[in-house]
């Protein structure tokens, strides 16, 4: 076995001068001087536009953008107070969508004629809340249980229905992908795994959930950042998060400054989360590569 | 049906300050006369006025969604104007604005855009604003079983929980007139605010009050078509107004100012709501 090539670093079979001097010792210089170009193009853009002026009051005031992040009225136009409700709310709902998810992508797979209708309302219901916007869940679940008017069920805040909504679509779209990950895991395993006396429950257990598990980390991470976006749309509900805020903010001083705040506050939750999805999937890949598993 | 937006209580003050000096200004600056011979050279396109509305546009604004048939308040007084300023009807030309689109800084194809627009000073920024053809009250709309519908004491007021749209303002005299001890919800649309009302989420929902009259008389409806909501009452003006949309520095602005000032003053606007929209003065009057 030769030893392992750490990944990026493949030696190309297209080697010429020209791909030696971009990927070679100047590919620094020449990527510090590309991004150098891009980002002077933008700001150029953005300052010599004929409405470069207004644009940057329009989205970039600092005084606003300071207003909109703390918040002048009653605390209702907060982007700052507003975005613990996105955060309460995706936390919430990333560990029960963990949970449901697993136990629908269980069903799904599982072989025992005895859920044969469990698995076909499993099948229903992914197709059903992959397929409809989830805008459109937000809605009639919001709105819907409250309109039945059947108890506690009907007297919830919209922050919980919010919840129930995310919880449903995304628990539809982690199940495909932890069903992915089971099946991707070799079925010699579970053939091994049943020949070393384990039961059906412990095979799946203790051999084939850790193997799935860790292949669909990265996958399950970009759902989860699709889905701390997602918590904006809860504002159909009447929920003041960060971006309704934002909003009410924009509506009242005629600058959208609060919105870049909002989207500042979002891309500081996501991006950590971004980067630890490209280290594990980086990880992977070079661990693949290198035949170690 | 249209809602109106707006801003905060301190730009209800500047709002009557800037209309009180503009309208005495404008008078003076520019007579309807004048504007009679200037006009033509004014226009966006030579000859015709350009104005614009919403689609669809609502009643009692308008009739049957078509803005030329001179029906409806908005309509009847675009064509007062046109008159007074000495535009035959068949020279005024119709063009499609949404509301949204309206208020945003830049080139505007029309000559003026009448959608129910209130004056604000945060608007006023981004384009320009005739003198008021409508003084806007805000009402409140609630479930005929609901406890607001009998108890509605200023300090009563205070204890329910209000819904309203985003950038509305409706939120905004709840915020700063109302004053409720809990948070109001805030919609994007006015339909999500209704849908909560309609479901018992909130209690009420501040509109103004024409646009109240169509919710509480034609758009609140259970399963049987039965009108499930009141308007309680209505509030006085803090200010709020309509105006008629210009492009930002628009050379017609003080014309228009001038045609409706000469409107209101010989009785024409006061007529015209009285023809259009007398059903509001029927609202019961309520102390914030």
């Amino acid at each position: 076995m030769t030893t392992p090539v750490p990944a990026g670093d493949v030696p190309s079979l297209f080697s010429s001068r020209r791909r030696r001097f971009l990927t070679g010792r100047h590919s620094r210089l020449v990527s510090s001087l590309s991004t150098v170009v891009v980002l002077g193009a933008v700001a150029l853009l953005v300052f010599y536009a004929p409405g470069g002026v207004a644009f940057r009051h329009f989205f970039f005031d600092p005084h606003q953008m300071w207003v909109a992040l703390i918040g002048t009225h009653q605390g209702l136009a907060s982007v700052g107070k507003g975005i613990v409700t996105n955060i309460w709310m995706f936390s919430l709902c990333e560990v029960l969508v963990l949970l449901f998810g697993l136990l629908l992508a269980w069903v799904r797979i599982s072989r025992a004629p005895v859920l044969a209708p469990l698995r076909v309302l499993a099948t229903i219901y992914t197709d059903v809340f992959r397929g409809i916007p989830i805008l459109l869940v937000f809605i009639i679940v919001g709105f819907g249980l409250a309109e039945l008017n059947i108890g506690w069920i009907s007297h919830q805040t919209p922050a919980f229905y919010g919840c129930v909504a995310i919880t449903l679509t995304y628990t539809a779209y982690v199940a495909e992908v932890y069903r992915a990950g089971l099946h991707s895991v070799p079925h010699g395993q579970i053939l091994a795994a049943r020949s070393l006396g384990l039961s059906q429950s412990a095979t799946m257990r203790q051999v084939i959930l850790p193997q799935a598990v860790r292949t669909v980390i990265p996958p399950l991470l970009n759902d989860f950042i699709s889905m701390q976006k997602d918590t904006a749309l809860v504002s159909i509900l009447g929920i003041v998060e960060a971006v309704q805020s934002a909003q009410i903010d924009a509506a009242q001083n005629f600058n959208d400054s609060g919105l870049v705040v909002a989207a500042l506050l979002f891309l500081l939750m996501t991006v950590p989360l971004t980067r630890l999805t490209d280290r594990l999937i980086a990880k992977d890949r070079t661990r693949r590569l290198a035949g170690v598993s | 049906m249209r809602t109106v937006r707006l801003s905060l209580a301190g730009s209800i003050l500047a709002s009557v300050v800037v209309l009180a000096t503009g309208t005495g200004a404008s008078a003076s600056a520019t007579t309807v006369a004048a504007c009679r011979s200037s006009l033509p050279s004014l226009e966006k396109h030579a000859g015709t006025l350009s104005v614009a509305t919403d689609n669809p546009a609502y009643t009692p604004w308008f009739v049957n969604n078509t803005p030329s048939n001179q029906k409806g308040y908005e309509s009847a007084v675009v064509y007062a104007l046109a008159k007074e300023l000495g535009v035959t009807a068949a020279n005024v030309k119709w063009s499609t604005e949404p509301f949204d689109a309206s208020f945003t800084p830049g080139y505007k194809s029309f000559d003026f855009d009448i959608n129910e627009i209130s004056y604000t000073a945060a608007r006023a920024q981004a384009v320009n604003f005739s003198v008021s053809y409508f003084d806007v009250n805000q009402s409140i709309i609630a479930l005929k079983n609901n406890p607001i519908v009998t108890k509605h004491s200023a300090a009563d007021l205070k204890g329910y929980l209000y819904g309203d749209q985003l950038g509305s303002t409706g939120l905004s005299f709840i915020q700063h007139q109302l004053q409720p001890t809990k948070a109001p919800r805030v919609y994007p649309t006015l339909n999500e605010a209704l849908t909560a009302l309609q479901s018992g989420q909130i209690d009420a929902l501040v509109v103004d009050t024409p646009t109240g009259q169509y919710m509480a008389s034609a758009q609140l409806t259970d399963a049987k078509g039965k009108l499930i909501a009141t308007q309680v009452g209505q509030f006085p003006s803090v200010g709020e107004h309509y105006g008629l949309l210009l492009q930002k520095g628009s050379a017609i602005t003080s014309c228009v100012n001038a045609g409706l000032d000469a409107l209101r003053a010989n009785g024409t606007l006061a007529a015209l709501q009285k023809k259009w929209l007398g059903i509001y003065n029927a609202v019961p009057m309520l102390k914030p």
